[in-house]
């Protein structure tokens, strides 16, 4: 069951891919792709990309070195939109807040050059466990590129959580989604490029691929499925003041 | 190895902080009533009189040293007290505010909008004004001028004031004492 090439690999990698070019069908078709380019562009390329490797993965006469040059463009071109991604994302959550989208900028701006050198760093500590460089240098970097990643995902939910802004369910939802993958995904690729569990590897695969299955699914459904009305109770303001207020407030346009 | 274990776990760190922070952040009534009753009223002449740089110079002509940087450091820890209240003050609004900005009425959502800006910029204000104070700590005899967030203070209660007429004429609201 949990061996290459079994039924479940070949759900598990194809699955997740047809749901998510579905997905950028609808978002298209409903509008979102104004709202969310980046996303919708990540979703085209991340299917293309799949489809495209497991198509070299399966015939026979492709080699081996063909299919890692393959996974090499793929992973480059998906850590860029991810980043892109993640800036969609900060964009969509401090845009209506001047107050803090300035200083948002600089610390995301902060966060990200701080998580590049980390990633740097793990790379440069990470121990090639296969002795071909195209093979061992993708694990690194996708090790690299995840550090990043759920670093900066990490950083946005930390600000929005200190600043209680409030997320629109579209961001919450991709947010959440890549959260999810990024952590999981980090934690995998440390594994497999460190060759802690051998042979076992395999088993990583299919926990990446159920993970990205699981982020698919949140995604489509917080971008698909329409927020219940909830009626919400507009609060009274606290308990009062005016006289005192008015009485401040002249007091210190006098000075 | 060792990289991959920390890797390992460093990630599972910021996947529990993520899903805790979002789901907690999701379950969350925006329109709890209790949420009024947190905000405190603070007093603010005394903050203003703890900031006033010609309280510091007279209380350092009139103290030896080592009584005005003992004096002084008190004066710090109050100092903060205040503006972590303010930050708690800032951090209410920006909550009950946010249930303001579904109302119907447009001049509602304006005033709402406009709080929750200033209450964001007090938010983070208040980071820059404990920083400071919190490295005055360590240098009792430097000075120190938190004026501009006192400014922004004053600013976001006349929004608070102002969204709450809009929501409620006969209620006004009160964060402040004095």
């Amino acid at each position: 069951m949990l061996q290459a090439h079994s039924p479940l690999w070949h759900y598990l990698w194809l699955a997740p891919h047809i749901l998510q070019v579905a997905l950028a069908v609808l978002i298209w078709r409903r509008g979102l792709h104004k709202l969310f380019p980046v996303f919708l562009a990540y979703s085209i390329f991340e299917a293309v990309e799949e489809f495209t490797l497991y198509g070299l993965d399966v015939v026979p006469w492709v080699k081996d070195e063909t299919f890692w040059k393959a996974f090499w463009v793929g992973l480059i071109g998906e850590g860029l939109l991810k980043f892109a991604l993640t800036g969609e994302l900060f964009r969509h959550l401090v845009q209506p807040w001047p107050a803090v989208a300035k200083i948002g900028n600089q610390l995301i701006t902060c966060a990200g050059v701080v998580l590049v050198l980390v990633a740097a760093l793990t790379a440069a500590l990470t121990v090639p466990a296969n002795p071909n460089w195209l093979i061992s240098g993708a694990h690194a970097l996708q090790q690299s590129m995840y550090v990043v990643e759920s670093g900066l995902i990490l950083f946005i939910v930390l600000f929005a959580a200190h600043f209680r802004l409030a997320w629109n369910r579209q961001t919450f939802g991709i947010a959440l989604g890549l959260g999810i993958l990024s952590c999981e995904h980090l934690a995998g690729w440390a594994i497999i490029a460190s060759g802690i569990l051998g042979d076992k590897s395999e088993l990583i695969d299919f926990f990446n691929m159920a993970t990205y299955h699981l982020c698919v699914l949140i995604w489509s459904y917080y971008l698909l499925v329409p927020q219940k009305a909830v009626d919400k109770p507009i609060l009274p303001p606290p308990d009062n003041n005016l006289g005192v207020w008015n009485r401040e407030l002249e007091r210190f346009l006098q000075r | 190895m060792t990289l991959a274990i920390i890797l390992v776990i460093a990630a599972a760190l910021a996947l529990v902080v993520i899903l805790r922070v979002t789901l907690s952040r999701s379950l969350q009534i925006s329109g709890d009533a209790s949420l009024a009753g947190q905000i405190q009223p603070i007093d603010i002449e005394a903050f203003r009189n703890l900031v006033d740089p010609d309280e510091n110079a007279f209380l350092r002509r009139r103290l030896s040293a080592e009584a005005f940087r003992a004096v002084q450091r008190e004066r710090l820890y109050a100092m903060a007290a205040y503006v972590r209240t303010v930050g708690r003050n800032a951090d209410v609004l920006i909550r009950i505010s946010q249930s303001a900005l579904n109302s119907s009425d447009a001049r509602t959502v304006d005033a709402a909008r406009q709080l929750v800006d200033q209450a964001l910029l007090l938010r983070r204000n208040v980071i820059f004004a404990l920083a400071r104070i919190y490295a005055a700590l360590a240098w009792p005899t430097s000075g120190l001028a938190a004026g501009s967030l006192l400014d922004s203070y004053e600013r976001m209660s006349g929004s608070a004031m102002l969204l709450g007429r809009l929501q409620n004429p006969t209620a006004p609201v009160r964060i402040s004492a004095s």
